[in-house]
């Protein structure tokens, strides 16, 4: 009898007075404090530690605190963390601590970099890292990557490459340099050549060249030889080469009777199959990462506009409406997004991303030059991209919220039509 | 002749009792009961002045101050962004001597604090967008494009956390994809948080310190007298999303 009139008091208490629920959506994503204690040992360990800050500081990941702020004696703690007074790290707002220390050994140089977890006071990763002197840019940027894993279990950047076209005397030039833009190699000479484009593998790319005079058409460029041959020759031109996300074939647009369309090819050659077939312009293809669909600009409905299709060239869709000019469409990594360069009502051309599913429209540049071609980084956390805000044109990387820019490269007459590849093997 | 032994004569406690009519002790009781279980759930509500339950609220935003965007055109960014930092590091000009050199035998220690402290420096000077949307009646201070209607109270408490909902950068893409977390707050009559339960965790101890950390670092509004026995006994549960 007590407990059916608790029962009944609990029933009518949880009838008259339920908790109101709200939901918050659209965290903002805030760099991890981190802070880089002073190298000790050889000099060496200062140029380190300067090309992996840079990485740090334009992967967005990290902020990097001020040295000046420190309050541990570098002379004094150690590199171990049983040597650590990680509160006085804790007091300047660090949440992880990276020490190193170099040795040099006549050309060769030896890095041991150490990585604390400062709130836990405990070391999180540790790596011994040998160079020659001309190697050490890569040490850090390997060392960078295996930071960024540590945290987020996924793959860092530091390491890949990124291929553009170099505006120099005799043309527009392929060149591939690394993600920071240091070490740039240009590939070809002479002519104008635009729209590198990774092979799978990444040890060669596909570019669209005028180099036998008459119009654009495709060829491939060996990064490591330099070699270049003919890719796909084709009606009044072929450009835009795209490889599938598997490797085995590759988009491209061709122009036959007047009349630009898309079309598939297998990576070793064979049958071309066409997959668009409108009366408009289809050009600018770019894969799903599940390879499944692709995306292009078609001006069928009368403006340039981003569409979809089925690799099969099938269940077209167009799915953006805003601006009357949206070009050079690049699908992420992860498949949510595509980002795209779109012409405003000022006439000036800005970087947008638009969510698949959902349709929304958001801007990434504003009031800041002329912005354009954007390609993704392999992990979806950068896009790197081509922009005036400096004066010449430049590649610029950002977060895929436009924050964070940072120039990469200063190329004397300009730089564009990047392209975010794999780690480049020399 | 047998002598009859004692019998005992079992009387059904449903059954009338001469002494108190046709109604046994056992339904009467029965139906009391009933009858109070009945007053509880209609009276006690009322008995103990609580509000009307608020189950869903509508979230109002304040609209800024602007004009109306044409839905044609390409959209405006929210926020302006940081305005663009140099290289931490400036790439050398191709073909250009190594002019740095010189430099980098005298200062390495410097060239490298100076690489970490300019990243450091470089702040988000945001300006306002002299084209942002919004309505012409608006504030400066909105954040909508358009007005909604909703619970101010709610609208507000969403509002001063989502101000301080950051996670992270170094938690995965998918983790944060896929965020999903519930933390219920108990609010003073003054808009103190007094106590907060995070019910349901996020599976990453990188995002639950952060929710936690947004939540203390919220100062809400006093609640209104109508929601302030509410907030204060039931509390507020918010669904944090990605």
């Amino acid at each position: 009898m007590k407990r059916l009139l608790l029962l009944a008091l609990a029933a009518a208490t949880a009838a008259h007075a339920q908790r109101p629920t709200i939901d918050i959506s659209g965290a903002r994503v805030q760099a991890y404090p981190l802070a880089l204690a002073p190298p000790s040992g050889a000099p060496e360990g200062a140029d380190v530690l300067g090309v992996l800050a840079a990485d740090f500081d334009r992967s967005g990941l990290f902020r990097l605190l001020d040295p000046k702020s420190f309050l541990a004696d570098p002379g004094k703690e150690g590199t171990s963390a049983s040597t650590i007074d990680f509160s006085k790290w804790t007091a300047v707002g660090a949440q992880a601590l990276v020490k190193t220390s170099a040795k040099a050994e006549g050309d060769t140089v030896k890095v041991d970099f150490r990585l604390f977890d400062v709130p836990h006071a405990s070391e999180m990763l540790r790596g011994e890292y040998s160079a020659p002197r001309g190697g050490l840019r890569q040490i850090a940027h390997r060392f960078g990557d295996d930071v960024v894993r540590a945290f987020t279990q996924e793959p860092g950047i530091f390491q890949t490459s990124i291929a553009y076209v170099r505006e120099t005397e005799n043309g527009k030039q392929i060149v591939v340099a690394d993600a920071d833009g240091f070490g740039a190699q240009q590939l070809t000479a002479g002519s104008i050549n635009l729209l590198p484009a990774w092979m799978p593998g990444g040890r060669a790319l596909a570019f669209s060249s005028f180099r036998n005079g008459g119009g654009a058409h495709l060829f491939q460029v060996d990064v490591a030889t330099r070699a270049v041959q003919q890719l796909v020759k084709m009606g009044d031109f072929a450009t835009g080469a795209v490889f599938s996300p598997d490797g085995i074939r590759f988009a491209f647009s061709a122009s036959q009777a007047e009349n630009t369309d898309i079309w598939l090819s297998p990576i070793e050659g064979g049958v071309v199959r066409r997959l668009t077939d409108s009366r408009g312009i289809d050009i600018s293809a770019s894969w799903s990462p599940d390879g499944k669909r692709i995306a292009f600009v078609s001006d069928r409905a009368g403006s340039p506009q981003i569409y979809t299709m089925a690799a099969d060239g099938s269940d077209v869709r167009r799915i953006t409406f805003q601006g009357n000019y949206n070009q050079e469409p690049a699908w992420s990594p992860k498949g949510d997004l595509i980002a795209f360069s779109g012409r405003d009502e000022h006439r000036v051309f800005d970087l947008y991303v638009i969510n698949v599913q959902t349709g929304k429209v958001a801007r990434l540049t504003q009031n800041q030059g002329t912005n354009e071609k954007p390609s993704w980084a392999p992990n979806g956390r950068l896009v790197v991209f081509s922009s005036t805000r400096s004066g010449k044109k430049q590649l610029w990387t950002a977060l895929p919220d436009g924050s964070n820019a940072r120039q990469i490269t200063n190329e004397p007459r300009g730089a564009s039509d990047a392209a975010w590849g794999p780690p480049l093997s020399r | 002749m047998t002598e009859a032994g004692p019998q005992t004569v079992y009387r059904s406690l449903l059954g009338g009792d001469p002494r108190i009519g046709w109604l046994g002790p056992g339904l009467a009781l029965a139906i009391g009961l009933h009858l109070a279980v009945v007053a509880a759930a209609l009276f006690l509500p009322k008995l103990l002045d609580r509000p009307h339950p608020v189950r869903k609220p509508v979230i109002a935003h304040l609209v800024a101050l602007g004009k109306p965007r044409d839905p044609r055109l390409l959209p405006r960014k929210e926020s302006e962004p940081p305005a663009g930092a140099a290289p931490a590091s400036a790439p050398q000009k191709p073909g250009a001597p190594a002019k740095s050199a010189p430099q980098r035998q005298l200062t390495r220690q410097e060239m490298m604090e100076r690489a970490v402290a300019g990243a450091a420096r470089r702040t988000r000077d945001e300006k306002p967008d002299p084209e942002r949307a919004g309505q012409e009646t608006g504030s400066p201070s909105g954040t909508a494009a358009n007005a909604e209607e909703g619970e101010k109270y709610f609208g507000e408490v969403e509002d001063r956390i989502h101000a301080n909902y950051v996670v992270p950068s170094v938690i995965s893409e998918r983790e944060r994809l896929y965020l999903s977390a519930t933390v219920v707050i108990y609010i003073g009559r003054d808009g103190t948080i007094v106590k907060h339960v995070m019910t349901k965790p996020s599976g990453n101890s990188f995002i639950d310190q952060a929710l936690v950390l947004a939540i203390q670092r919220t100062r809400l509004p006093a609640p209104p007298p109508e929601l302030a026995r509410l907030v204060r006994d039931e509390g507020l549960e918010i669904n944090f999303k990605p």
